[in-house]
């Protein structure tokens, strides 16, 4: 179970955020375009999808099995969720949306998020890393314990 | 509610999403490979296009290629710059120079403050016969984030006088808002035509028909909408 949704989670990020980051094209067919300088953007978004599929299913386990709290597992979807809207363009029908809404409050908001793509990225992927150590650490002194 | 309900109910959601998203994939990939079906699909798409290209720029190509191109963009939008420095080259090499295409631009002015200055430039060097040098120079030069001070005032200032632009003329245009109500007509007539994002693309055939896309899409993605409406 933990395994299908390990995959389940890595699906439902990637997909997604390859579309909003336009890496990946649905329409007129659906087509991948990765371009020469923003291969590291889309490196780092293979990466958070993955350590969300590791750590989220990890915590799940850990409050199931271990009955534990769920501070952990609030942390890797702060994570993810950091990861998630960092550097989401703020051209693309989303960012169009907000902007006309709200106006240039919003522009500016959408233009942080897209300026400090790769910190909050980078920051996000060092949150997901942080609670796969110490989950990791909990899980297995507690199997021991018991 | 039972922590095992919620985790079995998210799952059940989860799987459902990338079910979903996974059989419309699959869906479109059968019909990338079915070139007939894709062409079907083309020819089926409502012909007479409505958009009123009026305000427009200047057609870039010959007036009686047999395709037109329009491109909805920002002149601050970064996505409009990648496609600018990769796929554009390559489609005016083979469709636009050879006769086939001409490209249109059509202002979607929404990312701040500066973005519709830039575009009211654009056409005060279209005055001045230098509507496309000045374009080339505002995704050339563009340069941070939207309303950084890349296209101030001051910047739209110094590309004019970069293309040896009378400056007179340049100021006077601009100081006058000659073209404000122009772009508000070009940003009209593309949410009249539901781009909601920058580049947005339609690809219109002489009998009317039409395709639209919108993002950075690769050349091949152009190459393969014109061959099958040529």
């Amino acid at each position: 179970m933990h395994v299908m949704l390990a995959i389940t989670i890595f699906v439902c990020m990637f997909i997604p955020l390859s579309i909003l980051s336009e890496f990946l094209f649905i329409e007129p067919f659906v087509i991948f375009h990765v371009i020469e300088d923003r291969i590291v953007s889309f490196a780092l978004i293979a990466f958070i999808s993955l350590m969300s599929a590791i750590v989220i299913p990890m915590n799940i386990y850990r409050i199931r099995t271990l009955q534990k709290s769920m501070t952990k597992i609030s942390g890797s979807v702060l994570g993810s969720i950091i990861g998630a809207s960092a550097g989401i363009c703020s051209c693309g029908p989303i960012g169009f949306s907000i902007i006309s809404t709200f106006g240039t409050v919003a522009g500016t908001a959408t233009a942080f998020l897209t300026n400090y793509e790769m910190p909050l990225r980078l920051a996000s992927l060092g949150l997901l890393c942080l609670v796969y150590y110490t989950t990791a650490k909990s899980i297995s002194i507690e199997c021991k314990t018991r | 509610m039972n922590k095992k309900v919620i985790v079995s109910i998210t799952f059940v959601v989860l799987v459902i999403v990338v079910a979903v998203s996974f059989s419309s994939y699959q869906a479109n990939l059968l019909e990338m490979h079915d070139k007939t079906k894709y062409l079907e699909k083309i020819a089926a798409k409502t012909a007479s296009p409505l958009i009123n290209l009026e305000s427009g720029s200047p057609p870039l190509g010959s007036d009686a290629a047999p395709i037109t191109i329009v491109e909805f963009g920002d002149y601050q939008c970064e996505a409009c710059y990648h496609w600018f420095h990769t796929t554009r080259t390559t489609l005016i090499d083979n469709y636009i120079e050879t006769g086939k295409a001409k490209l249109v631009f059509v202002d979607l002015p929404f990312l701040g403050r500066h973005s519709p200055i830039a575009a009211e430039a654009s056409y005060c060097a279209e005055d001045q016969g230098k509507y496309w040098e000045y374009h080339t120079m505002l995704y050339t030069f563009q340069d941070g984030p939207p309303d950084s001070g890349w296209a101030n005032l001051d910047r739209l200032n110094s590309f004019a006088f970069s293309l040896d632009m009378n400056m007179d003329e340049f100021n006077e245009c601009m100081d006058s808002s000659k073209y404000k109500k122009r772009v508000k007509a070009n940003y009209d007539e593309s949410v009249k035509n539901n781009a909601r994002s920058t580049p947005t693309f339609m690809i219109i055939s002489q009998d009317g028909m039409t395709e639209k896309f919108s993002g950075s899409q690769p050349y091949s993605v152009f190459a393969a909408s014109i061959e099958s409406m040529l």
